[in-house]
């Protein structure tokens, strides 16, 4: 299969009806790393959610295409079918579901009718992954996200991307809450899947998970768009000097929205 | 006897029992009489009166299949138990019901037809579930009754199942009588599962004596108009009975449940726990009542219900309620219905899995904390897997 290749095009979301995305390019492609950084209440997770096709979110224009198809006529699990992932910054609980079986028809979703996967190799697979994330195995049988702290919860998403090997993963906020070593620990688990067959989008507040994950691209966003592209050394930048500057610097004279 | 009822008289029902002991006929004729001049029950939100299961015919006899009966169980066709003559039938058929002032128990009595007669011996332990079927064709109207009595420090667990040919269109006027003697333990398991046309009322009602322990768990599936009140009351000190109920109701099914708990002796212990699923334009009417009498002192009575809907159409009206008479007791209640979680459906579907499925996980979660206190194992399995199946968008 070719490489990975997401397209946004000047994409435009509104939330209740406010619109909070306004014209948003971005292509990310397989074995790539972009990292979206920006003030909080600047579009980045309602660019992720809409992507994802979260139900309270509106597009309102531009398209969006993974390897040529259009993501925006999708349902929900049509786009996670054709490879899109988003770890989510507040995964939903499910109460009396346990992960391995949540897990196992996710899986058995994407696989023939008819053919799903044989229950010893799931578990065989399943366990791996978790100890390769240093995940205690009865997360397997705990119920989804019920009574998981905050940490729990952004390891529980790192481990359904592991599972799930999507095309383009989308990594909403996967480090906030997170102390440092768990941080590292996600950001590792990260960056030993990435390859020529997943591009990866890292929508974060903080410079810091990026010691840990070298992104390729780095994205500033303020005010519902990209106003800034650059390598690793504009977030070096964005670390030792904030978010000021560039307003300045663009002339972005209106203050930050609040955090939506 | 001089009262019958309009459509139905002595004369119609003595050549519906021709083949049966004097005893029986007697009972109905006097079933019949009582219920002459009787006003239908009146229900506001369910539409009692004028269902098919109150027309005054004569029923047809249901089809009853039946699992091994071991030593010192007797478990038959209700009309072979009458044919062959057994005390306990004759000591027990009607004794719950025939004072009850309830029209249509009464209409029951007088004309029930086939059913089920499940009798185990004093301090017989059963050790594998004792099985039956009952099963309606494409007849107007049936009227089994479902005897189960258990003697002094008998032990057993009995799966009924209730189910139709597909698609007829007919109704049930049941019963079901449970009768527990001092120290007896019960586990009746009950699959509703009729055809989606058939419109049923299908009262149980059981009494337990002195230790006794009866555990209900009950499955409502199928029909298009399901009326079904439990009434279980406890005699005797130290009994014990415990509802576990599930329904799911899809479509423009229509599901009365009324669960009453009733205690009479001190030291007794209930509960009642529902978990209902509704979907399409299905309607549950859910009544749950735990009655401690005077001198009824040290019982507990709890009720808990959960109603999960699945469409915006489906309605639930629960009325928990509690009537006690006696201080030194422990009771309460808790019940509510809600909708299915948009954000639930949308983490579930946001890893590839298609809506219906994302129900049915969401469902089978919604179920886990009541099927845990499921003890057989198989019954477990049956309703998750028949709950799954019913799952639609």
């Amino acid at each position: 299969m070719a490489r990975p290749e997401l397209i946004i095009e000047g994409l435009r979301v509104g939330v209740e009806g406010r619109e909070i995305v306004k014209g948003l390019d971005l292509t990310v492609r397989g074995g790539e790393v972009h990292a979206v950084m920006g003030p909080n209440g600047t579009g980045k997770s309602t660019m992720a959610s809409a992507l994802m096709g979260h139900p309270s979110y509106a597009v309102l224009g531009g398209s969006v295409t993974l390897d040529g198809r259009d993501v925006l006529q999708m349902a929900v699990n049509e786009r996670a079918r054709a490879g899109l992932f988003l770890a989510m910054q507040y995964p939903a609980e499910i109460p009396g579901v346990s992960n391995a079986n949540f897990l196992r028809t996710a899986l058995n979703a994407r696989r023939a009718e008819g053919e799903p996967i044989p229950v010893m190799q799931f578990h065989r697979e399943f366990k791996a992954k978790m100890e390769s994330l240093q995940i205690d195995p009865v997360f397997a049988e705990r119920y989804v996200n019920e009574g998981f702290s905050g940490g729990e919860k952004k390891r529980n998403e790192i481990l359904q991307m592991a599972v799930l090997q999507p095309r383009i993963a989308i990594l909403d906020e996967i480090d906030s809450g997170l102390d440092i070593d768990a941080v590292k620990l996600v950001a590792h688990g990260v960056s030993d899947m990435i390859s020529e067959d997943m591009g990866v989008l890292i929508i974060t507040h903080y410079q810091r998970i990026l010691n840990y994950i070298t992104p390729t691209n780095v994205h500033v966003m303020m005010q519902g768009r990209i106003v800034r592209s650059g390598g690793p050394e504009l977030a070096q930048q964005l670390e030792a000097r904030g978010y000021e500057w560039l307003r300045e610097e663009l002339g972005l004279q209106e203050p930050l929205e609040q955090e939506a | 006897m001089s009262q019958t009822l309009p459509e139905l008289t002595a004369e119609d029902l003595r050549g519906h029992a021709a083949s049966e002991p004097l005893w029986m006929q007697e009972r109905r004729l006097a079933a019949l009489a009582a219920a002459a001049g009787l006003a239908l029950p009146r229900s506001k939100q369910t539409p009692v009166e004028t269902a098919p299961f109150t027309r005054e015919a004569l029923p047809a006899p249901t089809q009853v299949t039946l699992g091994p009966a071991p030593e010192g169980v007797r478990l038959l066709d209700l009309a072979e138990a009458a044919r062959s003559g057994d005390p306990a039938l004759e000591r027990e058929l009607g004794r719950q019901t025939s004072g009850s002032g309830n029209r249509l128990h009464l209409q029951h009595l007088a004309t029930f037809a086939g059913g089920l007669f499940c009798h185990v011996g004093r301090n017989v332990e059963v050790k594998e579930p004792l099985r039956a079927e009952i099963s309606l064709g494409d007849d107007a109207l049936y009227a089994p009754h479902v005897l189960v009595v258990l003697e002094e420090g008998a032990k057993a667990d009995l799966i009924l199942e209730l189910t139709g040919a597909a698609g007829s269109e007919t109704a049930m006027l049941g019963m079901v009588e449970v009768s527990l003697a001092d120290g007896a333990q019960l586990t009746y398991t009950e699959l509703q599962r009729l055809p989606g046309r058939t419109q049923s009322y299908w009262p149980r009602r059981a009494e337990i004596g002195r230790d006794g322990r009866l555990h209900w768990i009950l499955a409502d599936i199928g029909g298009r108009l399901a009326v079904a009140d439990t009434r279980t009351t406890l005699r005797g000190p130290g009994g014990e009975a415990q509802v576990l109920a599930t329904f799911f109701g899809g479509r423009r099914q229509h599901f009365d449940m009324n669960h009453v708990m009733v205690h009479e002796g001190h030291h007794t212990r209930s509960d009642i726990e529902a978990r209902g699923v509704l979907q399409g334009r299905a309607r549950a009417v859910y009544n749950a009542n735990s009655v401690i009498r005077k001198n009824a002192k040290g019982a507990s009575g709890w009720q808990h219900e959960h109603t999960l809907m699945l469409s915006e159409q489906a309605r639930a009206d629960l009325i928990p309620e509690l009537e006690i008479a006696e201080w030194d007791v422990s009771a309460g209640h808790a019940a509510s219905a809600g909708p299915v979680d948009p954000l639930q459906l949308y983490y579930l579907e946001s890893r590839g899995i298609d809506p219906v499925e994302a129900r049915r996980l969401i469902v089978a979660g919604f179920l886990a904390s009541l099927l845990t206190d499921i003890p057989i194992a198989e019954v477990r399995e049956r309703i998750a897997q028949i709950f799954q199946e019913k799952v639609e968008l």
